[in-house]
């Protein structure tokens, strides 16, 4: 968190983590596109020649202003794969609040599981941990067919009884509530 | 700022005296060096101000990059045994070059100039902001208490009302 008096801002950073392709960047171009410009600014994205995260994506919120203070979330995604270690590391320096962006289907439990303990890992050297810091799950991708159930994924990874959503980010569905919930957390786990 | 090196996620609180402080070692060091624009940023990407031109610059978007080029960096000078970061990093164009620099732990100034101003006079004049911005940002921490009490339950009540009126879609 960064207050800056001088503009009367508050700043605040969100990461969308979780497996390669479980759909944090889709996250992002959805809420990119459905906010008014107004409120956002411009989706840079750092990718592979592969359509793959590289380093992270970025998109800025600016909401209106809360008792004279102007908030601001920054949103980074990290890119999922394993041996891109050292940019999660580098994205999650200063951290406030994490998306965990689970992919729903059978297939990725391993994955999804793998990225969790990799995130806590991470949590773990800022000094923080998933059991107290203000991070939410999305269950992603439910409009695929051979999915786990969602108690099924519930009692897989949500061992600490974060807030959860369901969502199909490539068609927008739940995006924006995944936003929502994800500020909501943050805010109320701010303790200053 | 020395502690600031383990902030991790911890709070940074910028005063408006530390601010208007700033503000002024920028001007001095835009009218000493010409350049086009010059932003100063907190390290995880969070613009804190600048000045000169920022038209068509969408000024969050270059932080964000901006730091994590330097967090980058330092990743790679740790990997080849440098002890700290890199100090400076300097991006070549054929119009317009960037000229980033550590402010101790916790904020990168960036410079932006036409390449027809040498980069001598850049380096100098740079050094010198950074000297005088290390001393002012050293007595920030300090003032970090005064504002807590802002994010009471209010502000969160607000923002929340804030968030449904902003996120409509
Ligand atoms: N069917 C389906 N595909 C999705 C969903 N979300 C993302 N995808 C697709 O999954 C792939 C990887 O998404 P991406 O956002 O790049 O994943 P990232 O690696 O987590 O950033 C892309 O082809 C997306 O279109 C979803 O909810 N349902
Ligand atoms: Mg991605």
């Amino acid at each position: 968190m960064f207050i800056n008096y001088g503009l009367q801002e508050i700043n605040l950073k969100i990461v969308f983590y979780g497996p390669g392709l479980g759909g944090k960047t889709t996250n992002l171009e959805h809420i990119y596109k459905q906010l008014d410009p107004t409120v956002r600014g411009d989706l840079i994205t750092l990718k592979t020649k592969e359509e793959r995260t590289l380093y992270f994506d970025f998109l800025q919120l600016e909401l209106g202003r809360v008792k004279g203070l102007k908030p601001r979330f920054n949103l980074y995604t990290v890119p999922g794969q394993v041996y891109y270690d050292y940019s999660r590391k580098i994205i999650l320096k200063g951290v406030d609040g994490v998306v965990f962006v689970a992919d729903s289907q059978k297939s990725r439990m391993g994955d999804n599981l793998d990225s969790l303990l990799d995130l806590e890992k991470n949590l773990i050297e800022l000094g923080h941990s998933l059991e107290d810091f203000p991070w939410i799950i999305q269950y992603n991708k439910r409009d695929l067919p051979n999915l786990e159930s969602i108690e099924m994924l519930q009692s897989k990874l949500n061992f600490f009884g974060a807030p959860y959503t369901e969502a199909a980010a490539v068609n927008g569905i739940g995006v924006i509530e995944t936003l929502k919930k994800s500020i909501t957390e943050v805010i109320s786990k701010v303790n200053v | 700022m020395e502690s600031s090196n383990k902030r991790n996620g911890a709070q940074l609180i910028l005063s408006e005296d530390i601010y208007n402080g700033i503000a002024k070692i920028l001007d001095e060091l835009s009218a000493n060096t010409r350049a086009e624009t010059i932003v100063f940023c907190e390290s995880n990407g969070y613009p804190v101000t600048y000045k000169g031109n920022v038209k068509n610059l969408d000024l969050p978007a270059i932080s964000s990059l901006a730091a994590n080029n330097f967090s980058a960096t330092a990743q790679m000078a740790s990997m080849i045994g440098e002890k700290g970061s890199f100090k400076f990093l300097f991006h070549e164009g054929k119009d317009k070059n960037i000229y980033l620099s550590n402010v101790g732990f916790s904020f990168v100034l960036m410079v932006i100039f036409d390449v027809s101003v040498a980069l001598g006079i850049i380096r100098i004049y740079t050094k010198k902001s950074i000297n005088d911005l290390v001393d002012l940002l050293k007595t920030a921490e300090e003032e970090d208490k005064q504002s807590k009490e802002f994010l009471d339950l209010e502000f969160k009540t607000l923002l929340g009302e804030e968030l449904n009126r902003s996120l409509k879609i």
